[in-house]
């Protein structure tokens, strides 16, 4: 158990930046918190609850996967050093849960798994729930992780203490920025832990809306109810840290081509949509539920877990009020 | 909007007439059907297509094509039979009520009935839900403005409004929904030809004297200017010899398309600025890159008269300039130099001389929700509804109108009324939208919808191509089935410069505001 002082968070992230690209929430002026390089922004201590997830540094909105050059036709893997400092614990399951998933049975996407492997991650666990809409431990989650991190940091107010999950958060606490814990932290930590868990008052019947779907109540109707308003944005699906659905298209470029991806949304009709111009999921009722039982129904019975890790970004984003939370709210009334 | 957006969710009744509300205002629309739905306030819904709204709606009038102003004077003369209206209203704040109530008495239901196809019970429900409800709101987009009709339509659904007393309050008015993100913001700039910022007139000598002084400069010509519509006429017939478009692309956009293109190809010198190169500025002479609203900082005036500080997030891609540069930089070659150092100054510009916009300073928007206005001065909070206690010219005047048909209704050599508009994933001639995959993927290309009995009478089916045929021209359009259309009426979209509907449609204009009509008779063929 280590301490990092929070006047030496900065000195530190500008040491590693040197090695690797380190990636934190900041905010420019006026501006929504984000997760963006070092030295695109202005680090303030403030670590909040990003409007997009760190997501975005493992699979970018937007990014190039092959070259096609005269008859060169090459992968492209981004394989650079990368540190995620200031991850909040549900973002960080919903990389685990997207490691799972980016390689399982005989599917891998070398993409994504190229840079995660060399990405090391910071989590700053959540002594109270940055926003009104988190709702982790609703969502079977917790404010602070048992495992499947670097380094774990815990809010103490002038430091935080510093725990290493892994050989190479190890060898991140050898920074000279780390200090020698006290004997005190163990203390503080168990009650910091302990008052987490009962920080969060935002509880909207998670578990029930699970039985809900498994007992096929949500028919129809119920969503093409809730459809009514969605005014198919494809917003909740670009913010929540586990959608990793994405589109493919080639560009034009020197002479070549460029094949890339960028994000794509379940409920936008295209996107189910065949050449003959049928669609498995013709209604905009049919793609919401889609949607929320792929999260609360198929996850579980494929993986024995949620995607949804209760962050809460999409009730914060959705313009019509349509996020995760209201959706299950809407099942529990069923 | 004479009301702002927030008011819908205390609305008690919306009366939408002319607005696929779903479509092309989804936010709006989902308020509707949020305040139908948790707070049962009642919706009207006056439009020949079954919309998505309509599902929603307590009545749904599928009136004719056109026959707005008989609809409207129609639930005004129930409303004047049963004692509806609002007396002391009509009393303490109007003027010229009496050649209102000559006029409105002459359309009487059966007459109304005969004109609009609406039968007369439904014309009674839809008079008392409206009139009889505290907080009614009207609502209306293109399909009440794009007429010869359209300023007869806007009037009769303010006189509507005053008769009730359904103005100036919270939750009720006449609410234009404005289409595009700063429409608002270029009309109160002045981006019209007889008045400068704040829609204060050319033709006063008092307000030309506040801008020469400002400006510097003397002499400001006092004759109101052209309207697009009238520009492209006088292109045609040379009276224009030189055209300067910025952020337009009328070949698509405006009727008779083939009209449009004959009229540019005839200047002597054509200068387009925009973000892309448009099928437009093709056939310019110069064009001027700009920088997309994502390279530079400014305002934007949306719907409610809401001025939002728009920031830049990237720097100008291709070395293009922001407009206002690219205007200064030109005004300052041919003699006239201006020399804002960024927006702001501008917008203080702004604030000197557009009593409507003088505290709406930059200091106030920065880290604000915005201002809508008028907001006279800097410590006026800005104004959410307008008209309260008095109209902005004292009383409001009532001013009848006569129902007159459309330019151009169907006969027998063409049978069938095309109506255009848009699609919620495509924006406006496309110039931006259809260069994103995902937006295109979801709205590929032009279609004709079309009633499946008129379908059955055509023999064709979903996808068969038909010849679309107007009196100025004819485009092959796959057919797409949709019930939602009544028959003899069919409907597409002008997103599309390989399919440019608006070569078939029509450029009469509304004799006022020289809005055009768009919507014409065709005759459809199967090929």
């Amino acid at each position: 158990m280590r301490r990092l002082k929070k006047d030496n968070v900065l000195p530190f992230l500008r040491e590693r930046n040197k090695i690797e690209k380190v990636f934190c929430p900041q905010r420019a002026e006026d501006r929504d918190l984000m997760f963006m390089p070092l030295e695109d922004g202005v680090y303030t201590g403030d670590i909040g609850k990003t409007t997009i997830s760190a997501k975005v540094v493992l699979f970018p909105q937007t990014e190039e996967i092959i070259s096609f050059r005269e008859k060169n036709i090459s992968k492209i893997i981004d394989s650079s050093k990368k540190l995620l400092f200031g991850i909040r614990p549900c973002e960080m399951k919903a990389i685990q849960l997207t490691d799972r998933f980016m390689e399982r049975d005989d599917i891998i996407d070398p993409h994504y798994l190229s840079r995660r492997k060399e990405v090391s991650t910071v989590v700053i666990a959540c002594n109270e729930p940055p926003s009104d809409t988190c709702f982790c431990i609703d969502a079977g989650g917790m404010p602070y992780l048992e495992t499947g991190y670097d380094v774990q940091l815990f809010d103490t107010g002038d430091y935080y203490i510093a725990i290493a999950g892994s050989e190479h958060g190890e060898e991140i606490l050898a920074n000279k920025y780390f200090e020698q814990g006290a004997e005190e932290d163990r203390k503080k930590l168990e009650k910091i832990k302990s008052k987490a868990l009962h920080s969060q008052d935002n509880k909207p019947g998670f578990k029930n809306a699970i039985e809900i779907l498994k007992e096929e109540k949500a028919d129809e109707d119920f969503w093409e109810r809730l459809a009514d308003r969605c005014i198919n944005c494809g917003g909740c699906v670009y913010v929540c840290p586990t959608c990793t659905c994405f589109n493919v298209y080639d560009l034009p470029s020197q002479g070549g081509y460029i094949r890339c991806r960028s994000w794509d949304a379940c409920l936008h009709a295209g996107f189910t949509r065949e050449t003959s111009g049928h669609n498995p999921r013709p209604t905009q009722g049919s793609r919401l539920a889609r949607r929320h039982e792929h999260k609360l129904k198929f996850d579980i019975i494929n993986f024995g877990e949620s995607g949804c890790v209760g962050c809460g970004r999409c009730s914060d984003t959705c313009p019509v009020g349509l996020g995760a939370i209201e959706v299950i709210q809407e099942l529990n009334k069923l | 909007m004479t009301n702002s957006i927030q008011e819908f969710e205390d609305a008690e009744v919306f009366f939408v007439i002319g607005s696929n509300t779903t479509e092309q205002h989804p936010m709006i629309a989902s308020r509707i059907i949020q305040a139908v739905r948790q707070k049962a306030a009642k919706l009207i819904v006056a439009d020949p297509r079954e919309i998505k709204l309509a599902k929603f709606a307590a009545l749904h009038l599928r009136h004719k094509m056109g026959s707005d102003v008989a609809l409207l004077n129609g639930l005004m003369h129930i409303i004047l039979e049963e004692g509806w209206e609002a007396k002391e209203f009509i009393k303490d704040r109007t003027e010229n009520y009496e050649p209102l109530k000559a006029v409105v008495a002459t359309y009487t239901p059966d007459r109304v009935a005969e004109i609009t196809g609406v039968d007369k019970d439904s014309l009674r429900k839809a008079s008392e839900i409206y009139a009889k409800a505290k907080r009614s709101m009207i609502i209306y987009a293109m399909g009440i403005t794009q007429h010869v009709a359209g300023t007869d339509n806007v009037k009769s659904c303010a006189n509507l409004a005053m008769l009730t007393g359904h103005v100036g309050y919270p939750s009720t008015g006449v609410n234009p929904l404005r289409g595009q993100n700063n429409v608002q913001g270029a009309c109160d700039m002045g981006a019209l030809p007889n008045v400068y910022s704040g829609y204060q007139s050319v033709t006063d000598p008092k307000i030309r004297e506040v801008f020469e002084k400002e400006w510097g400069v003397n002499d400001l010509n006092d004759k109101a200017g052209l309207t697009l519509t009238e520009m492209i006429d006088a292109a045609e017939r040379g009276d224009i010899k030189a055209l300067y478009v910025m952020g337009e692309n009328p070949i698509i956009s405006d009727p008779d398309a083939r009209h449009v293109s004959r009229a540019l190809r005839k200047l002597d010198f054509l200068v387009v600025q925009d973000i892309f190169l448009t099928e437009t500025a093709r056939l310019a002479h110069v064009v001027l890159p700009a920088a997309s609203f994502a390279e530079k900082m400014g305002t934007f005036t949306n719907t409610e008269r809401r001025v939002q500080l728009s920031r830049q997030a990237i720097t100008p891609l291709g070395g293009t300039l922001p407009d206002w540069k690219i205007i200064c930089e030109i005004s300052s070659r041919v003699g006239y130099p201006m020399n804002y150092d960024s927006p702001i100054e501008i917008l203080d510009e702004i604030n000197r001389v557009t009593p409507s916009y003088a505290g709406i300073t930059y200091s106030r928007l920065k880290g604000s929700w915005g201002l809508s206005w008028p907001c006279p001065n800097e410590d006026h909070p800005g104004t959410l509804f307008l008209h309260k206690d008095q109209f902005a010219r004292g009383l409001g005047a009532f001013d009848a109108r006569e129902y007159i048909p459309p330019a151009e209704v169907p006969d027998e050599e063409y049978p069938f009324t095309l109506i255009t508009g848009r699609v919620g994933f495509q924006f406006h001639t496309g110039t931006m939208t259809r260069k994103i995959s995902i937006l295109e993927r979801e709205a590929p290309k032009a279609v004709l919808e079309m009633n499946s009995k008129d379908a059955r009478r055509l023999r064709v089916t979903d996808g068969s191509i038909v010849s679309v045929e107007s009196r100025r021209g004819e485009l092959h359009l796959p057919v797409q089935i949709k019930q939602h259309i009544p028959e003899s009426m069919v409907f597409s979209t002008f997103h599309y410069s390989e399919k440019n509907i608006n070569e078939l449609t029509i450029c009469a204009i509304d004799p006022v505001a020289k809005i055009p009509e768009f919507s014409c008779a065709v005759s459809i063929r199967r090929i």
